[in-house]
């Protein structure tokens, strides 16, 4: 049975990041459960991915065509590549919070400057993010605040604000939505030099006073000539929004929760858990930090283990960082980064402003193949490292019996608890081969046990 | 408002096991962040003069004449424009040879299975009237068959005209005649004597001797024109004649070899023999500072031309490695090609009319190479991500206008 502490571990990495190959939780291990959240939680200590690496030799990832370059790819080598995997990992969260397309905005960069952004202030304070978002240009444009003006209003931005970015259905009325939408009027971008002849171009926020409805606002019972500033201070005191965003907290690193547009008439799977962390995000004016610290040590998190279905992203990350060579730019980098796309989460691009379906949703008869055949693909590949790496890790455990070289892979793989069935088929596959001996057969016969571990229901778990 | 880039801090990393190399770790204090209301690389503008066509220092001037070329979009088909063009080679007659480095695409594939667009070479005949120039033949595409390179980085004419196209993933030279026809390829990876990893820079002396940036393996090395190993020089490192990844090269008119030491964010000069004479340039976005140089090229009087690639400039030293003068780009009008493209979209035309300033226009985006065309005697500048060469004539004989005009 594997060590408990390396258990803890292991499921900590996989939620907080991407995983963690055997070195490094042995490194973690040592220095400790909560110095190892701490250590997440501060990735400021820790040297980033040096982005000009990649720029160097993939020139083309500074500002991809929409249509014709693959925009991901240098978000996705980053999330492969980050020694600090839980800022990683919060862009990831924050933009499925607030999730904005590229199908509308046309610019993968303009997005992708939102992922830069939820880098830098996500693990800060939630305000703050908040106040950056709403003058954030791809969220501008996605959601229409460019056509918000004093003389005629457009709800979008105001409402989606709201409903999916702070305190969701039922704790504010349509007259708030329209008040809230009013505060924000002149809050628009400037426009850019277009993107023929020469290449694309940055987009800026700007506010334009001339625009902007002055007038007094009542906003969840409070009067005054409220601006865009103002509204988020006041969404930031109210308990509903604490509540929204641990719920969300929650539904990304412990477990899956019903899509948000049933959170009003669904109760939380685990309401303490959410007030817990709703508790200590009031308590710390939103800061993302404290209540993060409370979710990696708290009992129901280190509970909640092999229960989540891994999101495209964390299958095509958590592969490449296990099978290797991903780590310095190789031609193929952008096409890498369309492979959560196959699998169903288009980065960049959700399919709405609800973000994507996450949990069981992940899984249907088309997205389960292509999730199979990347991670098959992959560790069957000799060429890689990684892949070698555990090959020879393999052969260094010398002649193993087939229950030992199942488990065995089940560890190298850093598969979550397998359970006794899946664990059964596989060693009595194992068995009608007999005993690994390390013959000109062995290498193959790995390749082929890792591609079963890696097809295992469980291992779509996280 | 400079082409911003996103938020990244320098900084050479420690082993890369799948480059198969040691990549030297260094301290890199310097930071560049640009995030929607900071940017830092306006700081760069107003060091350097804006809207300043012609620079002048210490008697030399380098004049802006125009630039050429546009985006192609996702297209690939050869002509008037170009797909990340990244380094020239310049023939007599005008002849310009562009090198694409091109753009991977989209369209399906299995995973880490590249495609791409506009790796190419292409001719062009530019003479020194804005809208003279021709798009005369292209040549290559992207591939590892004969004839085809997949990330081609330097490019480099020998005495016959014949192309030299240095490809840093397949790690060979391929030799082409004027024409284009494939005439030998040599090359091969590794780190032994004649063996290479992730090749840039090339250039030939008038012996025809090639030198080749050996990049991953941190050093220069000098062949034949048939690929036969002549020398070695350099070595991993930040000290006196080492490297960290160099880049671009260039030989002056005496034979001295200059090297864009690019981690290292410095210019190297070197005998042709191979000794280190001299060094340029440390970390920063100051005057004489350099980040992430990619390119060096010098004109007959010796003045040397620095492509400081993540400063979006190039610099301008003298022999003694003395810094002069910067330019930023000064594209004011579109080029011939770009105009046909704004001439074709009204919506183009109105979109730029509501903008507040063209300035971004005008400015270098992360510029790669830079060629001195000591026959017409002006400076091209590879203006990379705006798909554009930006040229500069090197004035001698200039006489300033009265200054109380």
């Amino acid at each position: 049975m594997p060590d408990h502490s390396l258990t803890q571990m292991a499921h900590l990495m996989r939620r907080a990041g991407f995983g963690a190959l055997p070195d490094e939780l042995e490194e973690r291990i040592s220095k400790g459960y909560e110095e190892t959240v701490e250590e997440l939680l501060h990735p400021e200590a820790i040297k980033p991915v040096d982005q000009y690496e990649l720029l160097r030799y993939q020139p083309w990832t500074w500002k991809p065509g929409t249509l014709s370059n693959p925009g991901p790819t240098s978000w996705v080598y980053r999330m492969i590549n980050t020694k600090r995997p839980l800022e990683e990992k919060m862009t990831l969260f924050w933009h499925n919070v607030f999730a904005t397309g590229v199908s509308k905005v046309d610019h993968w960069d303009e997005v992708a400057d939102m992922i830069d952004l939820f880098r830098d202030k996500g693990l800060g304070s939630y305000q703050a993010l908040l106040l950056d978002v709403a003058r954030n240009p791809a969220m501008l444009f996605w959601l229409d605040n460019n056509q918000n003006h004093a003389p005629a209003i457009n709800e979008n931005w105001g409402r989606e604000l709201l409903e999916l970015f702070s305190m969701g259905v039922g704790a504010y009325t349509e007259e708030d939505v329209k008040e809230c939408s009013r505060a924000f009027t002149g809050w628009t971008i400037s426009r850019k030099i277009p993107r023929f002849p020469y290449g694309r171009f940055d987009w800026s926020f700007e506010y334009l006073a001339d625009d902007h409805d002055d007038g007094e606002k009542t906003f969840l019972g409070e009067t005054g000539r409220f601006n865009g500033d103002d509204i988020i201070e006041i969404i930031c005191r109210q308990p509903a929004t604490a509540t929204f965003i641990s719920r969300h907290l929650y539904s990304f690193f412990v477990a899956d929760e019903v899509g948000v547009p049933a959170w009003s008439e669904t109760p939380p799977i685990d309401p303490e858990a959410v007030k817990t962390l709703a508790n200590t995000f009031m308590e710390t004016n939103s800061d993302m930090r404290s209540v993060l610290r409370v979710l990696f040590n708290s009992d129901f998190f280190k509970k909640a283990r092999s229960s989540k279905v891994r999101s495209p992203a964390e299958v095509v990350v958590g592969t490449m960082k296990l099978v290797g060579g991903a780590d310095f730019p190789v031609p193929g980098y952008g096409e890498l980064a369309r492979q959560s796309s196959y699998m169903g989460q288009d980065l960049l691009n959700p399919p709405s402003v609800e973000g994507w379906h996450s949990g069981e949703e992940w899984i249907d008869s088309g997205n389960l193949i292509e999730r199979i055949n990347f991670m098959t693909h992959m560790v069957g590949d000799l060429e890689r490292p990684g892949v070698r790496q555990m090959v020879e890790d393999l052969r260094s455990k010398g002649s193993l019996q087939p229950a030992e070289f199942v488990d065995a892979t089940i560890d190298l793989i850093g598969s979550p608890r397998v359970g006794e069935t899946s664990r059964k088929e596989l060693v009595d596959h194992a068995s009608k081969r007999g005993d690994l001996a390390w013959n000109e057969d062995a290498t193959q016969r790995s390749l082929e046990m890792f591609k079963l571990v890696v097809s295992l229901k469980e291992h779509q778990l996280a | 408002m400079v082409p911003r880039l996103r938020f990244v801090t320098g900084s050479a990393e420690g082993l890369s096991p799948n480059a198969g190399s040691v990549r030297v770790s260094l301290t890199n204090i310097y930071l560049f962040s640009s995030f929607f209301l900071e940017k830092v690389s306006n700081k760069v503008q107003q060091m350097t003069a804006q809207n300043m066509l012609t620079k002048i220092a210490s008697g030399r001037v380098l004049d802006y004449s125009h630039n050429i070329g546009q985006y192609m979009g996702g297209m690939d088909w050869p002509g008037e424009g170009f797909v990340l063009p990244i380094a020239t080679a310049v023939a007599v007659h005008n002849t310009v040879y562009v090198l694409g480095r091109g753009a991977e695409s989209t369209g399906v594939a299995a995973p880490m299975e590249p495609r791409a667009f506009g790796t190419r070479v292409g001719k062009f005949s530019v003479g020194p009237t804005p809208g003279d120039e021709e798009h005369l033949l292209t040549f290559g595409s992207f591939g590892e068959a004969p004839g085809q390179f997949m990330w081609p980085t330097g490019i480099a004419l020998d005495e016959d005209e014949n192309v030299y196209v240095s490809d840093e993933w397949l790690n060979r030279v391929l030799v082409f005649d004027k024409d284009g026809n494939l005439l030998s390829t040599w090359g091969s990876r590794g780190s032994g004597d004649g063996e290479l990893n992730r090749i840039s820079g090339i250039t030939i002396d008038d012996n025809g001797n090639v030198y080749l940036v050996d990049s991953l393996n941190h050093r220069v090395q000098t062949f034949t024109r048939d690929g036969k190993f002549l020398g070695k020089w350099g070595g991993p490192g930040d000290g006196e004649g080492q490297f960290n990844s160099p880049w671009g090269i260039c030989l002056d008119q005496d034979g001295f070899v200059y090297i864009a030491d690019h981690r290292n964010h410095r210019v190297q000069k070197w005998t042709p023999q191979g000794e280190f004479l001299l060094q340029f340039g440390s970390p920063g976005d100051g005057p004489g500072q350099l980040q992430y140089p990619s390119d060096v090229t010098v004109d007959p009087a010796g003045d040397v031309y620095v492509c400081d690639w993540a400063n979006n400039r190039v610099q301008v030293f003298d022999p003694t490695g003395a810094f002069l003068t910067s330019i930023v780009g000064d594209a004011h009008e579109p080029s011939k090609w770009a105009q046909m493209t704004l001439d074709a979209n009204a919506d183009l035309r109105k979109a730029r009319r509501l903008v507040s300033t063209m300035e971004p226009e005008w400015r270098f985006a992360l510029p790669t190479g830079v060629t001195f065309d000591k026959v017409a005697s002006r400076l091209i500048v590879a203006d990379t991500q705006r798909y554009r060469l930006q040229i500069y004539n090197k004035i001698t004989d200039y006489i300033e206008p009265q200054f109380n005009f």
